[in-house]
């Protein structure tokens, strides 16, 4: 079993690594910036972040089961759109927020059908339906911004529940859901026989193309969800929105430990890679550094966590012999 | 009336034009262990897919159990009791054994939510039933490959298999894994389990079956009691004609020195490991799987890196970093595993032939000479009898024993001083097999120096001239030809 | 999976033994002839429909428009083919624009700072090959983290201003012509023509096919495969760098946004032009044309008056019919499949 041990303490310091981060930056931050942890700013620093940790969660799924999503940075703004639009057609809040899910689920539903049917690189189908998205996003608002939402709508991305903010509020369950599901429910726990070993998938009878629907069109509607707050606390919906938040989710989710080669990972790591992004992006609010550096910091993360746990990880092992190519590859 | 539990009647299977079985029949009786051997791509896989709903047969039933099953699906038929253990192990390395033997049918609670201390309950008594103590909590990753085995009977048997179909069961275990398998069968067949099982190796099929039916291009040829019949019988059945003498002569004229290795160590794999080869002979190195001689191959190879020790080649040492040194050095590893490490099979037969040559088939400025490129490869197709002999069809189209022999074609071709040649006759049928024989024989009679790694004795001791046994990463003994197996097997476990 | 565009890759270095007939079958099977015959009827669509779209001037600025994209789509090409990606590469674009034109700011003379700028171009590949290559690790990550890193240093370095008032001489680069034809279209097609030829006949490229079909077969074979992976993103970054000074030069200015999504856009037209994601696929040409075809439709767009936002909807479109049809083709090829 010392094999075991040795992987064992490996991930644990890893996450245990990232912990540590965390913990000394919120130390350094508390001392240099009294105001870091004043709750003013743990909301700032919440809600600086939340629809990334929102959609990060259902590409926890995605990148578990050796796939990835790159579509739901032409789904975040695509809903956020059609829920002004039909709220502008006075279609009334509830059904205007259904549809426009209906829509993002409908995306997922064809990133899906392809990655099934066609048996292409998730990548490319997403990156089909991305490009595709964002055409369609144009086409749509002609390049302008949806206005006139009712101040009823304001609650999704302004209101409060228990004191806390509404978006803040949803994410705290979901993640709370998501991670007790992931790792007890028998229907979630497929994505883990899914992602390591899609033959054993198969002949244990688990239907991979129903699943594969199922987290395809659950990640479509968390970025639609994403997007509805997003139109909320901005009280407008423009094809800008969700440029590039596709990469920040996938780092989130890789910080946190999921491997792109699949079958490993947990919404706990997830939420500590979460963590780190926003208070990283909150330091730089609070430290007033130009936040043109915050893309650099995040760019640099990604490398710095991928290189201590796949190369450090690799040498501790001690059996002298590189990765074979095709453990890392595409 | 005997009790069959499977009867096979007529089935055929077609993939679009191409007929891959023809009207078989089968009848199989409850508790008998009943082997299915054949050459490759005689259908044996094609016909056990379709016994455990992987495939659907195109013409033809299946009694089972006395109901006529149609199975659209491996759900299906492991529902009614029958379950495959695949060539290829279908187990989930980075989940838990409880997780991999009961995967998908987990014991859940009224939400779906799976109960944890029922399901590493539930797989600790069924590892106990098999008379194993694996930790259901381990990481299927984290067993030998014996182990993960033995996790897959389990999960078999957690399926109420009343027919368990093995796949090459014993290809990858050990020694000792291999006789913990047989016990395990025999268990099985005394609680009533019916086993059918594919397998390459006579001499296993001998040991355990009680029937064997032969299977040749797509066509049942007969099926016999194991008892009643011999090994030469079954090999003439399965390659429809007697094979003469099954290995070459041994060499008839051993020269000087060549090659030789001393010192070589690596940590926790191999230590002190010192031969050297001779001018006109074959070397063999036995011992069991995981005894180090592959770890060895490689290094010598470049591949890995040993930790101490030199390489001697025709006098001089030679600085060995890479495969790529070895190669420029002309020391050359044909791979135990063609798939994974040695062909491409989206690739050409031409382009595969000259994949370890590329660099000799260039002028000085890089350039590809298409036309030496060409003729070589038709050399090679013509030289090994690779069908088809198309150098532009896609090595995946190929057999196993045509792979192989492609596989060799690209040593070959490299021009090796040194070539050591790992299970080259591994998965491959027994004509092919007495091919690559023959050709290793002649590439020794050429002047070149021949390594041969092999887990089956009789090829050892029918190939090599002399025989170097591993033992946990050491030489234990260095035979001569006239070895038993019982001499190889006693340094070997010493 | 039978691939035919492998087939076919490999077919074009060899002279058939099977007849003139099956050759020119093979040949007129490929995707590039594919790709040609969708462009040819593309394009007479569109002179039927505008009398502008066969005049000098407009061709003159498709060329143009294409020049960046292609330069990009051949570095990606490269590096698909050998089982990786590079998503840096318009960032790259971005970050090189800005040294090179902010080096022309400073006062350094106009070689200097074009050798500089591809330099940096080249470095920043030779940085992502190197943790990809060496450090082994996913070329998804790694390129994903120096899109992030490259672009975010170009907006530190510009603040998010341009960087404008270039020398002259500089702008002669981008914006010159010989013979009518701007000087950049002679170097996109001086490029294309080199790095096919090279890809289907020099060695150390062809061994690419080889690394990106099985990467530890090609090292147990004696490729040299760290080193070929590497030089990919070498040659991509150095094409990158290309494409900024082109840019630059044209536009006469340096923006930190430059080349934003242009990663996208070269793996787009990779993709329709034969490589796949699995690696061992690609065709210098196919890319190329894949981007002529993209570049032919946007210039449709702009020509009919239709509303230019449909361009993303149908550059989208075009990929999901490129995946599509070679699924197809690919299931049409299984038959030959035991």
């Amino acid at each position: 079993m010392s094999l075991n041990e040795k992987f064992r303490t490996i991930t644990k310091v890893k996450n245990l690594g990232l912990l540590t981060t965390i913990v000394l930056i919120i130390i350094g931050m508390a001392i240099f910036f009294p105001r870091f942890l004043s709750p003013i700013n743990i909301e700032i620093l919440g809600m600086g972040f939340v629809q990334e940790a929102i959609m990060a969660l259902g590409m926890t799924l995605i990148i578990i089961s050796a796939g990835i999503d790159l579509s739901i940075a032409g789904v975040m703004p695509f809903s956020a759109i059609m829920v002004g639009i039909f709220l502008n057609n006075n279609f009334g809040i509830t059904v205007s927020i259904l549809l426009a899910l209906l829509l993002s689920a409908l995306v997922g539903f064809v990133n899906a059908q392809m990655i099934n049917r066609l048996k292409v690189h998730p990548f490319i189908c997403t990156l089909a339906t991305l490009t595709t998205l964002r055409g369609v996003n144009l086409v749509i608002t002609k390049g302008e911004t949806v206005t006139g939402f009712p101040p009823a709508f304001y609650f999704f991305g302004q209101g409060r529940v228990f004191g806390i903010p509404f978006p803040i509020f949803l994410f705290a369950v979901m993640a709370i859901a998501f991670t007790y599901l992931l790792k007890n429910h028998k229907y979630f726990q497929q994505v883990y026989f899914i992602g390591g070993n899609i033959n054993s998938a198969r002949y244990s009878g688990i239907n991979i193309d129903r699943f594969i629907i199922f987290i395809y069109v659950l990640n479509s509607i968390l970025a639609g969800i994403a997007g509805i707050i997003t139109a909320s606390q901005y009280i407008s919906a423009n094809t800008g929105f969700g440029i590039g938040i596709e990469l920040r989710v996938i780092t989130v989710v890789i910080i946190g430990g999921v491997s792109l080669s699949g079958g490993k990972g947990n919404i706990g790591g997830t939420i500590l890679g979460i963590l780190f992004l926003a208070i990283i992006n909150n330091t730089f609010v609070q430290t007033g550094a130009p936040t043109y550096w915050q893309e650099v910091v995040y760019g640099s993360m990604l490398l710095i966590a991928v290189f201590l746990e796949e190369y450090i990880g690799a040498k501790r092992e001690g059996t002298g012999v590189l990765k074979r190519w095709r453990e890392f590859m595409l | 009336m005997i009790n069959y539990i499977l009867k096979i009647e007529g089935i055929s299977k077609r993939f679009f034009t191409n007929k891959v079985l023809d009207d078989i029949n089968l009848k199989i009786k409850k508790g008998e262990v009943h082997a299915v051997v054949g050459e490759n791509g005689a259908g044996k896989t094609t016909l056990m897919k379709i016994i455990g709903g992987i495939y659907t047969s195109s013409e033809g039933k299946i009694i089972f159990d006395g109901c006529k099953v149609n199975f659209s699906s491996p759900q299906e038929a492991i529902n009614s009791g029958i379950s495959i253990v695949h060539q290829e192990l279908s187990l989930v390395p980075k989940l838990k054994v409880a997780q991999n033997i009961f995967s998908h049918r987990e014991p859940v609670n009224r939400l779906g939510f799976i109960k944890w201390a029922e399901l590493r309950y539930k797989a600790k008594q069924i590892l106990k039933h098999i008379g194993v103590d694996i930790d259901p909590s381990t990481l299927v990753g984290d067993l030998s490959v014996g182990m993960q085995q033995i996790v897959e009977i389990a999960k078999a048997l957690s399926q109420n298999a009343k027919i368990i179909i093995f796949d090459e069961p014993t290809s990858a275990l050990s020694e000792k894994e291999v006789n913990l398998f047989y016990q395990v069968i025999n268990d099985l067949k005394s609680k009533g389990v019916t086993i059918i099982f594919i397998s390459h190796k006579l001499t296993e099929v001998f040991k355990i079956s009680d029937k064997m039916s032969v299977l040749r291009d797509g066509k049942l040829i007969g099926t016999r009691k194991t008892k009643e019949t011999s090994i030469e019988e079954i090999i003439k059945m399965m390659v429809g004609r007697e094979l003469g003498n099954l290995y070459p002569d041994k060499s008839s004229h051993i020269g000087e020195k060549i090659f030789s290795v001393k010192g070589f160590s690596r940590k926790a794999k191999f230590e002190g490991i010192e031969f050297d080869l001779y001018k006109g002979e074959i070397l063999g190195f036995a011992g069991l799987v995981g005894s180090g001689r592959t770890e060895v191959a490689r290094s010598i190879f470049g591949a890995e890196k040993p930790e101490s020790g030199e390489v001697i080649l025709e006098g001089k040492k030679v600085e060995i970093k890479s495969p790529r040194d070895a190669i420029k050095n002309g020391i050359c590893y044909l791979t135990e595993d063609r798939r994974n490490w040695g062909l491409f099979l989206e690739k050409t037969l031409r382009q595969n032939i000259i994949a370890a040559s590329i660099n000799k088939f260039v002028n000085k400025r890089g350039f590809l000479k298409n036309r030496e490129i060409k003729e070589k490869a038709k050399h090679f197709i013509d030289y090994l009898n690779i069908k088809p002999a198309d150098d532009k069809i896609l090595i995946l189209n190929l057999s196993g024993g045509n792979q192989q022999k492609t596989l060799l074609a690209q040593w070959l071709n490299a021009e090796p001083k040194i070539l050591i040649a790992d299970e080259p006759t591994r998965g491959v049928d027994v004509g092919a097999k007495a091919e690559i024989h023959k050709h290793l024989r002649k590439l020794v009679e050429s002047g070149v120096g021949v390594i041969i790694i092999s887990s089956e004795l009789p090829e050892i001791i029918g190939l090599c001239d002399r025989i170097a046994v591993f033992n946990e990463g050491k030489i234990t003994g260095i035979l001569e030809k006239d070895a038993t197996q019982e001499e190889i097997m006693k340094y070997a476990t010493l | 999976m039978i691939n035919d565009k492998a087939k076919n890759s490999s077919q074009l270095i060899m002279n058939s033994s099977s007849g003139h007939l099956s050759r020119l079958k093979e040949i007129l099977d490929t995707r590039e002839i594919g790709l040609l015959l969708i462009i040819f009827v593309a394009s007479i669509l569109l002179s039927i429909f505008s009398e502008n779209f066969l005049t000098f001037s407009n061709l003159t600025s498709v060329a143009i428009g294409m020049n960046y994209d292609v330069l990009l789509a051949l570095g990606m090409t490269l590096v698909l083919l050998s089982k990786g990606i590079d998503l840096s590469v318009g960032s790259i674009l971005g970050l090189t624009g800005i040294i090179t034109t902010m080096l022309l700011q400073a006062g350094v003379s106009i070689l200097f700072a074009v050798i500089l700028g591809l330099l940096s171009g080249t470095f920043l590949g030779f940085i992502n090959g190197i943790f990809i290559a060496k450090f082994r690790i996913n070329p998804f990550i790694v390129t994903l983290g120096m899109m992030a890193i490259a672009r975010g240093l170009s907006v530190i370095l510009t603040s998010g201003y341009f960087v404008s008032n270039l020398p002259e001489g500089y702008l002669i680069i981008g914006q010159g012509k010989f013979l009518g034809i701007p000087n950049p279209t002679y170097v996109m097609i001086l490029f294309v023509i080199l790095f096919d030829y090279l890809l289907r006949k020099w060695g150390p490229f062809y061994k690419a096919f080889y690394i990106g079909t099985n990467p530890d077969a090609a090292e147990l074979s004696g490729i040299n495969v760290s080193s070929i992976i590497l030089a990919g993103y070498v040659i991509s970054g150095f094409l990158s760098g290309l494409a900024a000074i082109f840019m630059t030069s044209r536009l006469a200015m340096g923006y930190a946004q430059f080349g934003l999504g242009a990663e996208l856009k070269a793996i787009c037209a990779a993709i329709i032009g034969g490589a796949s994601m699995g690696g061992g696929e690609g065709s210098i040409v196919g890319a190329f044309l894949g981007v002529m075809l993209l570049a032919i439709i946007n210039n449709g767009f702009v020509l009919l008056n239709l509303s230019i936002y449909w361009q993303g909807v149908i550059n989208g479109l075009i990929l999901v019919i490129a995946v599509t049809v070679d699924a197809i083709r690919r299931a049409r090829k299984g038959k030959s499949r035991v």
